[in-house]
């Protein structure tokens, strides 16, 4: 698990990875590290108008590692400029991993605070240092009785400072995305949301819950109990899930079948979220989920929920229905409703736009279009890669000012991503299953 | 013998009374009693009494910023994992038992000092001798640190490091004073950077290597 850490400080190399990373690193800032970065970046003699249009492609750079195509991919991702926002989180929590961790006295203060009692008079034992770092906490392994524990402890003040994080992102944000302010808090209300919800740790027990009591009846999965009893607003206590995440596991040369089964389990659990229970877990992403002895698959980590609306599910899911893409009358209808044209737009940029969003749409839901997909083909990676190079670098994209897409979609294209490139880690072939009413 | 222990119980009784009766009046009053005739006679003893424990209400403000180490220091000692920690933990942990000590006695503490303490210089008289115990404490970690490596040796500057650790212990109180957030998680969150960046100054860094480089070139010209 340790390793995980690490993997998160380098370079990812090739463009799935890279892609990969997007997605994992996940909508997370930083916390107090945010802060310091960019006192650090920012020359204080520099007014700050000055400051933002010469520096912001300056200081965006230095933040990320994730640049040329990456960007770019993340762009046609979010079948607009809607995941830039995330590139820069990304960056700020990629800050955060390489914060110091949280130190053991802290630590023992932490639980004194909610449970008068330090983490060796709760607990048999107690792991001195993190096993594992998530991105607003730290992982310890503790034991009491037969059972083995994992123990997540916040970092104190991330919940306060998550609203002054964004706003400090917000100006180079504007600058770099060409968007105007409107348009960008758009966004930003949507990932502000989520990451107050992911500061809540009472929540994430209650839906963490709530999520694996629906799903206990999809084969393969597995899913943590909680104990209230060890759990706190900053401290979530669950059953520690021993396994191999997806690449240690890789590396073991499972059997075709194995893979199979594994990314089936993902699937159903996707399919059973978004379209029965309308909430999903949306941070897809590969520390997320570790992979047992016997080829169950187990989930952890329900910080990052969203709630889909009825109205964005329709229109959204509508879209890859097959026919649908020969149906201009009705397609025009969607796209209006899920904001990727406005009456802004003038007839030359709907009618450019239209053409990238149903090219985008048709590459995507490829998946949906039949019924059984083999992830492992890189070649359709490929692909979309390369329509997301063709795009972000067309003139007409680049110099629209408008934001285009629902800021539900933030959220969701971020899960589908993420499953798509954890799918395709596993080389699995699934079965892709529909609802009925897309059949 | 017996009436040797009885006697000192009896002086320790006094001396807790007074304390106490000082805090009491100080947290009912927002401030000092006005004098000490009036304050002894609040506590129903001699004015007389009063001066065999302490001289002033400076002593017994002194007094009280000695008791709050001696409690965080006997904390401590108490914690099994204390031993094993590091300097930098150590440092750590002190501070954040310190801090605890102090919000049992926040009114009393806002009270007197909210205005008053910009920094602990404006107040030599009340936490003298808290400043001597300190300082002592402080020695002893940066002398096991020293033996660690934990902390890097340099002329001069390394005498000057429990000066530093004090001052960092102003810096956390007048921080814990102003602090809103719930729980003081802020003040939580500027003790373990502070803490961090200062043991990581003191640390051996590429400054030392570069002062090394230095004097070498300096040296073999």
């Amino acid at each position: 698990m340790s390793d995980k850490v690490k993997e998160q400080g380098s370079i990812p190399v090739s463009k799935v990875q890279r892609a990969a990373k997007f997605i994992s690193t996940g909508a997370k800032v930083g916390g107090n590290y945010v802060k310091h970065y960019a006192k650090k970046m920012v020359n204080p003699s520099l007014n700050r108008e000055e400051l933002h249009q010469n520096n912001a492609s300056d200081i965006y750079n230095s933040l990320s590692e994730l640049k040329g195509s990456a960007l770019k991919v993340a762009q046609m991702m979010s079948m607009d400029k809607n995941l830039l926002p995330r590139a820069y989180q990304d960056k700020f929590s990629m800050a955060q991993y390489t914060a110091p961790p949280l130190s053991y006295p802290l630590v023992v203060k932490t639980f004194q605070k909610y449970f008068e009692k330090t983490p060796e008079q709760l607990f048999d034992t107690f792991s001195r240092s993190a096993i594992n770092a998530a991105s607003i906490g730290q992982v310890h392994q503790a034991t009491k009785g037969d059972k083995t524990l994992a123990v997540k402890i916040q970092y104190p003040g991330v919940a306060d400072s998550v609203s002054s994080d964004l706003r400090l992102v917000r100006p180079f944000a504007l600058r770099l995305l060409n968007m105007n302010e409107k348009e960008l808090d758009h966004y930003m209300g949507e990932v502000e949301e989520r990451l107050l919800e992911e500061t809540d740790y009472q929540l994430e027990v209650t839906r963490s819950r709530e999520i694996s009591e629906a799903c206990m009846h999809i084969p393969n999965l597995r899913f943590p109990c909680y104990y209230d009893e060890y759990s706190a607003e900053r401290i979530i206590t669950m059953d520690w899930i021993a396994g191999k995440h997806i690449k240690e596991w890789m590396a073991t040369k499972p059997s075709q079948e194995m893979k199979n089964q594994v990314g089936q389990a993902l699937w159903d659990f996707y399919h059973h979220q978004v379209h029965n229970l309308k909430q999903v877990h949306a941070d897809p992403h590969p520390g997320n989920f570790i992979i047992q002895e016997d080829g169950t698959l187990g989930i952890i980590d329900f910080g990052c929920v969203k709630v889909i609306p009825e109205d964005f599910y329709q229109g959204y899911f509508a879209l890859i229905k097959r026919e649908l893409v020969m149906n201009p009358a009705e397609l025009d209808q969607i796209f209006y409703g899920l904001d990727f044209i406005s009456d802004k737009d003038t007839e030359v940029e709907k009618t450019y736009f239209k053409g990238v969003f149903t090219e985008m749409i048709s590459l995507l839901g490829k998946p949906f279009h039949v019924d059984r997909f083999d992830f492992s083909d890189d070649a359709y990676f490929e692909q979309i890669f390369l329509l997301g190079d063709r795009i972000s670098n067309d003139k007409m994209f680049k110099s629209s000012r408008q934001a285009r897409g629902s800021r539900h979609g933030l959220y969701i294209n971020r899960t589908y991503f993420g499953l798509y490139n954890l799918l395709n880690q596993l080389e699995a072939t699934v079965d892709t299953t529909k609802p009925d009413w897309l059949n | 013998m017996d009436t040797a222990t009885a006697k000192k119980a009896g002086k320790k009784d006094y001396q807790k009374l007074i304390l106490e009766g000082f805090v009491s009046h100080v947290l009912e009053h927002g401030k000092e009693p006005a004098s000490i005739f009036k304050f002894a006679k609040d506590l129903k003893i001699k004015e007389e009494e009063f001066y065999n424990h302490y001289t002033s209400f400076e002593a017994i403000k002194s007094a009280i910023w000695v008791a709050l180490f001696e409690e965080t220091h006997r904390q401590l000692e108490e914690q099994e994992v204390y031993k094993e920690y590091a300097v930098r933990e150590k440092f750590l942990s002190f501070l954040f038992t310190w801090v605890e000590e102090l919000k049992k006695n926040r009114s009393y503490l806002l009270s007197l000092y909210k205005d008053k303490a910009t920094t602990f210089k404006n107040l030599p008289s009340d936490t003298r001798d808290f400043k001597e115990r300190f300082t002592d404490f402080a020695s002893e970690l940066i002398l096991e640190g020293k033996e660690t490596q934990e902390i890097a040796t340099r002329p001069l500057i390394t005498e000057k490091y429990d000066e530093a650790l004090w001052l960092q212990v102003a810096f956390v109180f007048r921080y814990w004073l102003d602090d809103n957030s719930p729980r003081f998680e802020k003040t939580d969150a500027a003790i373990e950077k502070s803490v961090n960046f200062a043991f990581d100054l003191m640390g051996k860094s590429a400054l030392d290597s570069f002062l090394d480089l230095a004097k070498f070139l300096y040296q073999t010209k």
